[in-house]
């Protein structure tokens, strides 16, 4: 009894994490969209690295931060709720941080004999 | 002193050079063609030995010599030169005919003058002179160039000066259109300070003007068109006028603040048979560049010995190598960190005495060199409608200021930048006043302040490693993304021609500075700054401008090429070829004009209207994308692209590079990141 009302445990908590995962990559889906259309790329690079503005992928900024420095910020043209829901705010944080690791520099020779 | 191109005798940055030079009265040797041609012989060793002497003094005299040795031409050859020719009268002759043209004159000054090539697109306003440069002086010293716009010709003078350690090019423009055409890159070339001496064509006598077009092409005051942006510019009425004109305007071009000047060369004068007193040439001593006050230097010296924290900001200073060796001296003098704004290559980038620009918020005493803009230095404005500033200085920061800014500037244009007080405002060129500045620190610094010096390298050692650390760690992110990062592009090239003699020939402030953060850059002519009004239309030809000069030194030139940039006189990419220009050139190509992008993004956002996917409107350069690698091959220059994935930039850079080093241009069009 035990046994399977552990498993059924495993089996509910696997359940809930590859829902959350799939409405996490739908968020993040949904994000790339946005961080599209509203042309984040443009100062941040297509895969968030920077340019004329800064890195903002892989984030390890909280949504608090990310949501602060594109409302709030005196660097980068403020996007108010009016133009950016929270919720799209959200998605695209989420979008962000999907962004892979680049390579390690001792993986790019180019880089790491510098 | 290290001179420019092949001529390694001779500096045109006169701030240290030991003996002015004078280029007055005759002709230099080296400068003649090869031999002497018919006309030459013919008009100094036959019977029309004087008139042809009182006609081209310094040609002839220079040519004397060499004429003693060639053989006495024939009666026939004779005749054909004096005689009217076949079924003429002499009356009819005299009319059709011109022996001596007021034009041949004018080639001698400009061969006086030293000047390699004359970059020009054609127009009848100079036809004189034209013909004049190709058969009287035989299109070598000065050589013309072709251009097919004169934006292109103008931006190749600036670029070639700024490569060949300030030596000048001169231009010949078409009356008003040409002039007209000219004109924005006149002022990129104002605002860089770069030297040139423009030629425009006009037709004064209005009597005399033929009807319609050298109507159009002609004005009552020609050079007005430029003058807000010129040092310098006449309209010579006789050919001595013309002769002294431009040995002034040369002068004057070339006497810092640099910049470019304008002799405006009237058609009759040109085409009209020589008469009178033969025109002399005055020749060229160069005006030594002002140094800074002594007095003011050594409280300067004072300043910054007794600093806790010094900085030196620098930017349009180093006309030469030897500017970046004394700016190095007085860097390690004081162990001050030196922030370099780029507009020439004033200081190595792998020195570790190179800091960024944060470093001005930490200084008591901030030592400015040439800047284009103090206040924006110590200063930031928010783009917001309420344009509040920041000072980004420390408030009880001093600050000396050393340059020719206040020698010499004019009103309309507001290239001077914003009005800033500094503490102690220095006169002088400020690469001739190093020295004196620095030999002043060495003999004020204490003891106890020499001590510190091993400390503070030793902490801008650091700060120095760990920037560098941060740059590679910067160029990983996007390292495989397609558009292929610009970090990526700068790598690759890197891997290419860091063991040759290699000179960029871009600016890499739009290209997020990856040049200067990842490549070593130690040499004055590996980096050309920028282009001064920020004009677009200056980078692909000022690249192959400064490409030409670097041809003769046997560097390898790279030119990493804004497409915005390219679209506005691609014909540029022809005159390479047709001049066999090597040069490599490897777009940036964002598929737009990118920093009005972000404009139209802030408008949009700042209005809370959004973007939502349109700010491609006005600014994208794409549906259809220019297919650049095809508009290159049209021009006759080998190409490749659009290469759009990282894993083949590398191969397509290097068979371009094959290319070049076969004395071609060559061309590789690189799908970028916007940044």
């Amino acid at each position: 009894m035990k046994t399977t009302k552990t498993l059924l445990s495993i089996f509910t908590a696997l359940l809930l994490a590859q829902a959350g995962s799939a409405v996490a990559q739908d968020t993040a889906d949904e994000g790339r969209e946005l961080y599209m259309a509203n042309q984040c790329w443009q100062c941040h690079g297509f895969e968030g690295q920077g340019g004329a503005a800064v890195r903002i992928a892989p984030t390890v900024y909280p949504f608090e931060a990310f949501a602060q420095f594109v409302r709030h910020s005196n660097l980068m043209p403020a996007y108010s709720p009016n133009v950016l829901s929270d919720e799209q705010l959200r998605q695209i944080f989420e979008y962000v941080r999907t962004m892979p690791e680049p390579p390690a520099l001792e993986d790019i020779p180019e880089l790491s004999d510098l | 002193m290290q001179g420019w191109i092949g001529k390694p005798v001779r500096t045109f940055y006169a701030g240290d050079s030991a003996q002015p030079f004078s280029l007055g009265g005759n002709m230099a040797k080296e400068d003649r063609p090869e031999g002497v041609n018919r006309r030459e012989f013919l008009t100094t060793a036959s019977a029309g030995v004087a008139a042809a002497a009182l006609a081209k003094p310094a040609a002839a005299q220079d040519a004397s010599a060499r004429m003693a040795a060639a053989t006495p031409p024939s009666a026939a050859m004779e005749a054909m030169e004096n005689d009217p020719p076949e079924g003429y009268s002499a009356a009819e002759a005299s009319e059709y005919f011109v022996k001596h043209p007021g034009s041949d004159f004018m080639v001698d000054v400009i061969k006086d003058l030293d000047f390699e090539y004359i970059t020009t697109n054609p127009g009848s306003s100079f036809r004189g002179i034209h013909e004049s440069i190709v058969n009287y002086g035989g299109n070598a010293s000065p050589e013309l160039l072709t251009c097919p716009h004169e934006e292109q010709a103008i931006a190749m003078a600036h670029g070639y000066t700024k490569a060949a350690g300030g030596k000048p090019l001169a231009v010949l423009c078409h009356g008003t259109v040409g002039l007209q055409h000219a004109s924005m890159a006149m002022y990129n070339a104002w605002c860089d300070r770069a030297p040139m001496v423009v030629l425009g064509g006009n037709h004064y006598d209005a009597t005399e003007r033929r009807t319609g077009v050298e109507w159009s092409h002609s004005a009552q005051d020609a050079a007005r068109v430029v003058r807000d942006y010129t040092k310098w510019d006449d309209t010579p009425m006789s050919l001595q006028h013309f002769s002294e004109s431009m040995a002034r305007a040369y002068k004057i071009a070339m006497t810092p603040p640099m910049g470019p000047t304008v002799v405006i060369i009237d058609g009759h004068l040109q085409e009209a048979e020589m008469h009178g007193t033969p025109p002399t040439i005055p020749g060229v001593a160069p005006t030594r560049p002002p140094q800074g006050d002594i007095t003011a230097l050594e409280e300067a010296a004072r300043w910054l010995t007794e600093a806790e924290s010094p900085v030196i900001v620098v930017d349009l200073m180093a006309h030469d190598q030897d500017g970046v060796d004394a700016l190095i001296e007085l860097a390690e003098a004081l162990q001050a960190p030196v922030v370099n704004q780029s507009g020439r290559m004033n200081f190595p980038n792998n020195h570790y005495l190179s800091q960024g620009a944060g470093v001005v918020a930490q200084a008591d005493v901030i030592l400015g060199l040439e800047l284009y803009d103090t206040w924006g230095t110590l200063n930031t404005l928010r783009d917001r409608v309420h344009r509040d500033h920041q000072r980004i200085a420390r408030p009880d920061a001093r600050v000396i200021d050393i340059g020719v800014k206040d020698l010499f500037t004019k009103s309309n244009y507001q290239s001077f930048q914003r009005y800033n007080r500094a503490d102690l405002s220095i006169a002088g060129d400020a690469q001739a006043t190093l020295p004196t500045l620095t030999e002043q620190v060495r003999r004020q610094m204490s003891s106890a302040r020499q001590a510190s010096n091993a400390s503070r390298e030793a902490r801008w050692r650091s700060a120095h490693d760990q920037a560098k650390a941060a740059s590679r760690d910067a160029a990983r992110y996007a390292w495989d993304a397609s558009p292929i990062s610009t970090a990526r592009l700068y790598a690759e090239l890197w891997q290419l021609i860091k063991d040759r003699d290699w000179a960029l020939v871009s600016d890499d402030s739009q290209q997020s500075r990856w040049a200067r953060r990842l490549w070593t850059i130690d040499r004055h002519y590996q980096h050309i700054g920028r282009s001064g009004g920020a004009g677009l239309g200056y980078g692909a030809p000022s690249a192959v401008g400064a490409a030409l000069a670097h041809r003769a030194e046997g560097r390898l030139p790279i030119n990493v090429q804004r497409d915005g940039d390219l679209m506005y006189v691609p014909g540029v990419l022809w005159t390479a070829a047709h001049h066999e220009i090597p040069l490599l050139t490897v777009t940036h190509n964002n598929r737009g004009y990118h920093q009005e992008f972000m404009h139209l993004q802030r408008m949009a956002a700042r209005r809370q209207r959004g973007i939502d996917g349109s700010s491609h409107v006005g600014n994208e350069l794409n549906n259809p994308a220019p297919d650049f690698a095809k508009i290159a091959s049209g021009m006759g220059v080998w190409s490749e692209g659009p290469i759009t994935e990282p894993g083949d930039l590398r191969a397509a850079l290097s068979r371009a590079l094959d290319v070049v080093d076969q004395g071609e241009p060559a061309f590789v069009d690189c799908v970028c990141q916007p940044r």
